[in-house]
């Protein structure tokens, strides 16, 4: 028994380990499934209202390197940046077929992908003149979306982290709102205290809705994926021994516009130093975070 | 084992090929599950463990109670070798031992499946290396005690020390950074 017991030991870590993978391969479900692959019925005019369009993301670079490419794929339309650094950031649109990606930009930059699982591989053609082959890889959906309202009225600032959202919605001194919620295929649906709510569809690389900061107060908006420093950041510090409660939405150009909530009243927060997250308040000076899109804002 | 380790310790013939296999064993696994990791590609989903807020916060207990029962094997196994070691203390170090084990297999698959050997921090990197030195060193561990009556005397004390070790250190790169940076909760 002396002998056999470590090799039993090692046999039950064996199997165990085994029940799990296999529990793992068999049963376990993705939170999304892996992108746009319609399945032949989908292409067809009675493909049910509810085979929602898939929403995915896709980042990769060139085989060189140089390019950097991010793939939006909507259900049936696709919109990729390739960016090769300062000042050479291409836009392009197109469309999903099977599992094909086919874009193209004004300027007449050519991608053209194919989805394999999570991964995608293509070509890019006409871009600063070079062709190249890239590979792309599925991201799990950490985005940052802003924008503002229609009328200019309100800024606003979502985050999303897979199926997860977050957003904060202001106009820089009285409206302000956390909102959070679930994004499912390309409908994203927040929820906030009071009767705010924001609804949304993604379509490409923007997103657009309607936000409602207060109840009463509907907007259209629009919000663009947007890069660093694009963002939604949040400040709990105590101010004159008053909880106050700072939010910022960051559009990717570095525009902020935020509100503090001091105890119950609210005033335009303070600039945020959107290299270290650094602000002054009541000659103090405290740091903010960036929200993460699974973050629990609404009623912490 | 005895008050005469010179006349015991036996030839290195009687124990080389045994433990080169244990070392090699677990040299072979560390290195198996450093590949499977590294060219798996991760899912970022797996089978979750219910009763916790997220399966990062059902790893990250998971892997603490496993210390709290590698800690118990450290102190066992200080003092299992004396002679005047009672006989609970063997099987209360092979119990925490198996179920400190055990305790980790939920944790390593998730870790394997879901999200691979990464390398974008040093924190990921140490812990992804540790993982896998982890579970050579045990194998090596569990191998090498098949014929502990031949080993030398320091083969199981270094091996255990080793994964020991390891296992500390996969905690403080995981756990502890989880609750440090997003609170101490279920």
């Amino acid at each position: 028994m002396s002998r056999q017991g470590p090799l039993l030991t090692l046999g039950s870590v064996v199997v165990v380990a085994g029940l799990f993978l296999y529990g793992n391969a068999v049963a376990a479900k993705p939170g999304k499934t892996p992108a746009a692959v319609p399945t032949p019925a989908a292409t067809s005019s009675a493909a049910p209202a509810s085979s929602a369009p898939l929403h995915a993301l896709y980042a990769g670079r060139s085989s060189g390197d140089q390019v950097t490419i991010a793939i939006a794929i909507n259900g049936k339309k696709a919109a990729a940046d390739l960016n090769a650094g300062l000042a050479s950031e291409v836009s392009l649109q197109g469309s999903v077929t099977g599992n094909l990606v086919t874009l193209t930009s004004s300027s007449g930059t050519r991608l053209t992908g194919s989805v394999s699982g999570a991964d995608m591989f293509g070509t890019v053609s006409g871009f600063l003149g070079q062709s190249f082959p890239f590979s792309a890889a599925q991201a799990v959906v950490q985005a940052v979306y802003a924008g503002r309202s229609s009328n200019g009225d309100v800024t606003l600032a979502v985050s999303t982290d897979g199926d997860q959202a977050v957003a904060y919605v202001c106009n820089g001194h009285t409206i302000e709102a956390w909102l959070q919620g679930s994004v499912k295929g390309n409908q994203v649906n927040l929820a906030g205290n009071k009767g705010a709510s924001l609804t949304g569809s993604l379509s490409g690389l923007a997103m657009f809705g309607m936000v409602t900061p207060s109840a009463g107060l509907s907007l259209p908006f629009s919000a663009e994926l947007s890069p660093h420093p694009a963002g939604v950041f949040q400040a709990r510090i105590t101010v004159n021994g008053l909880a106050t409660r700072i939010g910022w939405a960051v559009l990717p150009d570095g525009t902020q516009l935020g509100v503090a909530v001091i105890g119950s009243t609210k005033q335009p927060a303070p600039p945020l130093d959107l290299s270290d997250g650094a602000f002054t308040l009541d000659g103090s000076t405290f740091t903010a975070a960036q929200v993460a899109g699974n973050a629990n804002v609404v009623s912490p | 084992m005895t008050s005469q380790p010179a006349a015991v310790r036996p030839a290195p013939d009687q124990y080389t090929k045994p433990l080169l296999i244990a070392l090699l064993s677990g040299c072979l696994v560390a290195l198996a599950l450093g590949l499977y990791g590294g060219l798996h590609h991760p899912t970022h989903y797996a089978l979750d463990i219910a009763g916790f807020s997220s399966p990062l916060y059902a790893k990250a207990w998971l892997t603490t109670i496993a210390v709290v029962f590698a800690v118990v094997q450290l102190v066992t196994g200080m003092r299992i070798n004396r002679p005047d070691a009672p006989r609970a203390m063997t099987i209360v170090h092979r119990w925490s031992g198996r179920i400190a084990i055990l305790l980790t297999v939920p944790v390593i698959i998730h870790c394997l499946y879901a999200l691979g050997f990464q390398t974008y921090s040093i924190r990921v990197l140490a812990h992804c290396v540790l993982g896998c030195i982890f579970y050579g060193a045990f194998v090596a561990k569990m191998l090498s005690l098949v014929n502990r009556e031949t080993m030398p005397k320091w083969v199981v004390p270094v091996l255990g020390g080793v994964v020991f070790v390891s296992l500390i250190g996969l905690w403080a790169t995981s756990s502890l950074w989880l609750f440090a940076t997003k609170g101490v909760h279920g």
